[in-house]
């Protein structure tokens, strides 16, 4: 156990050189830079290219790209992920403005995902191609089609047109300075981006449940005369429920690319908006940071979940 | 609908249907009725992209105007301040209510939105098909050489495609589009790019499970090339494979492909399904039309698409269930 944790310690910091070296070629491949852009606007009465130049000097920009690069990793070995070429505050600081956003938002949609994906997976399994199972099914997949954008498009205007919820845009509320407030600003990307993520695991639940449900051991269990809710929460869905916490490792990724368009359209300071915004300004250091922390997020989930799995599921060898 | 009659054209089925593949696709419907009726969508689809023009009724960047009534020949400040149309003669007929002449109504612009719907099919198959086609070849390369050869290539190309993954897509796609003009094919192609890693996974895991078998073990017993083995044994046994990773995508392109002209990188100059709903989303509660029914054709799309890929991974490899 300690040597394969070990190993994939050691891979995943690999794969983090990795990422922040794609990350730092592929965003400087972008044409134009910060200098550039930020003059764009104002070209019509013509910018001094001694301007832009003294713009690139001064953010670094105009160093050669190995510097630039050998910079970068130095700064990155001591944690430092340079500073907001926009704001000039550094990356974690802008971090620590914007992670309690998206981690708010990630684990409202995680919530409602969770909580209508098992019931429905349950069901689903449990009356297979019966019409219940079909109904669900159905909507579960029309989840999946249906995009993100268009599906929350759709429920503000019904919340308005109903007066359901109040929204307080300017107030941009936390859980826990103003929980009443901050759920209900949470309330649509949450619900919208919950259900869209419902079906990945309702399906693996429902397949997952299936195939428990002819394993001997459940006969046993009926045999015994356990009633069949104890039969399912009790002995199947602790075996069927394994492959599906692998899932949610593996939902992270997914849940920041919707998180992305949520945050952009609700207008909730997060790192996806600010992910969206420093790719659009060419914020190199701060797109830069945001990937790495993101995709660090990510890669150690995934290590948690995988021993975890093994602590669960004494059957599952790590190797 | 779970009878195990494999999935081959036969002698006699074949002597039934005058129609090459109708047997087979008579066969797949009755075992998958679901995915027959998935089929039949998606030849709907292709057969409304090829002929847009016709279906259409009207151009999709047409604008439709009308006289003006309240058009003077020479108005006064005021009228000009209370009305700034009122000086032209014709005005642009925009945000009409769904009748007869524009079937879902129009759009702010103008133009007709059963035509501009009919067009997105266009761009939406072109988007799906083209990257999930590039992903695909590139996934089977890599993916058979490495689950094939091993060694330092295998390696390297898993740890590359390790941090790909960990990347997320819609930032990696963010980026790529805005390297060269947002153009269709350069956006096609960095859809594929995204998709790779998906399908190298697959593919080579599946290589892997073929290499192991013992028609392989017997080939090279009796001294088979490895070029001939991988000719002959392991691409022929991942084709299954390889059909199912480039239909179960599809869909997945086709979001992405209106997400990213939601958030207004996405190709320029075509119709698209995601910039329709962006562009109605502003007045959705006046003109609800203006993005409904763009919203619904991507919605048809991907679930035809997703069913027809699920379906011929049921009946082709039950085993990659869940994935």
């Amino acid at each position: 156990m300690g040597t394969y944790i070990l190993r994939r310690l050691i891979l995943n910091i690999l794969v983090l050189w990795l990422v922040a070296t794609m990350v730092f070629l592929s965003i400087r491949v972008l044409p134009g830079n910060y200098a550039s852009q930020q003059f764009a606007g104002a070209n019509l009465g013509g910018v001094s290219s001694e301007a832009i130049a003294q713009a690139e000097r001064a953010l670094g920009l105009d160093k050669p790209m190995p510097e630039q690069y050998a910079n970068f990793m130095g700064d990155l070995l001591t944690l430092d992920l340079g500073e907001s070429f926009r704001t000039r505050n550094s990356t974690w600081s802008e971090l620590r403005k914007a992670l309690p956003y998206s981690a708010e938002l990630g684990v409202f949609i995680i919530l409602v995902g969770f909580s209508v994906a098992i019931p429905v997976g349950v069901i689903s399994a449990v009356k297979q191609d019966q019409t219940p199972d079909y109904i669900l099914r159905g909507v579960a997949i029309s989840a999946l089609a249906a995009p993100v954008f268009w599906t929350a498009s759709i429920a503000v205007i019904f919340v308005l047109e109903w007066d359901l919820i109040q929204i307080n845009v300017t107030g941009q509320p936390h859980v826990w300075s103003d929980p009443w407030g901050a759920i209900q600003w949470y309330m649509i990307p949450g619900f919208v981006g919950g259900f869209a993520s419902t079906a990945t695991v309702m399906r693996l639940l429902r397949s997952e449940l299936l195939e428990v449900l002819r394993q001997d051991y459940i006969r046993t269990a009926r045999a015994k005369g356990l009633t069949e809710r104890t039969v399912i929460m009790r002995h199947a869905m602790r075996n069927a429920f394994l492959p599906v916490l692998t899932v949610m490792g593996l939902t992270l990724a997914t849940l920041i690319s919707s998180q992305i368009v949520l945050e952009q359209m609700f207008n909730i300071p997060g790192v996806g908006r600010m992910l969206f915004r420093s790719i659009t300004l060419r914020d190199y250091p701060l797109f830069q940071g945001l990937v790495i922390v993101t995709t660090f997020v990510i890669v150690t989930t995934n290590l948690a979940v995988d021993v975890l799995y093994g602590f669960l599921d004494p059957r599952v060898r790590l190797s | 609908m779970a009878d195990s009659t494999p999935l081959i054209l036969g002698q006699k089925a074949r002597s039934e249907f005058p129609i090459p593949g109708l047997a087979l696709f008579v066969n797949f419907s009755r075992r998958k009725p679901l995915g027959g009726i998935a089929f039949v969508a998606v030849i709907v689809l292709v057969v409304t992209a090829i002929f847009a023009p016709v279906i259409a009724r009207y151009d999709p960047n047409f604008i439709f105007k009308r006289d003006n009534p309240s058009y003077e020949v020479s108005p006064t400040l005021m009228q000009l301040a209370a009305d700034s149309d009122i000086g032209s003669p014709v005005t642009v007929d925009s945000f009409e209510t769904p009748s007869w002449t524009h079937w879902f109504g129009t759009d702010k612009v103008g133009h007709d939105i059963y035509a501009r719907v009919i067009h997105g099919t266009r761009l939406s198959l072109i988007v799906g098909l083209g990257a999930s086609a590039i992903a695909v070849s590139v996934g089977l390369l890599v993916g058979v050489a490495s689950g094939f050869y091993r060694g330092a290539f295998d390696i390297i190309s898993q740890r590359l495609i390790d941090a790909l993954q960990a990347f997320p897509g819609l930032v990696l796609l963010l980026l790529l589009v805005q390297v060269a003009e947002p153009s269709v094919r350069n956006t096609v192609f960095a859809m594929g790019v995204i998709g790779v890693p998906t399908v190298t996974r697959i593919i080579r895991s599946s290589t892997l499970v073929v290499q192991s078998t013992d028609y392989v073990e017997a080939a090279r017993s009796i001294g088979a090339t490895n070029t001939r083995i991988l000719w002959r044994h392991v691409v022929p046994n991942i084709f299954s494979v390889v059909l199912i990773a480039f239909s179960i995508g599809i869909g997945a392109y086709i979001i992405f492909e209106a997400t990213i002209s939601f958030l207004g990188v996405g190709p320029r100059g075509v119709v698209s399904w995601g910039k329709m709903v962006q562009e109605g989303r502003g007045s959705l509660d006046l003109h609800p039309w203006l993005t409904v029914f763009a919203g619904l054709a991507i919605a048809i799309v991907v679930i035809s698409f997703n069913f027809l890929g699920d379906a011929i991974r049921d009946v082709l490899d039950p085993r990659l269930r869940g994935t």
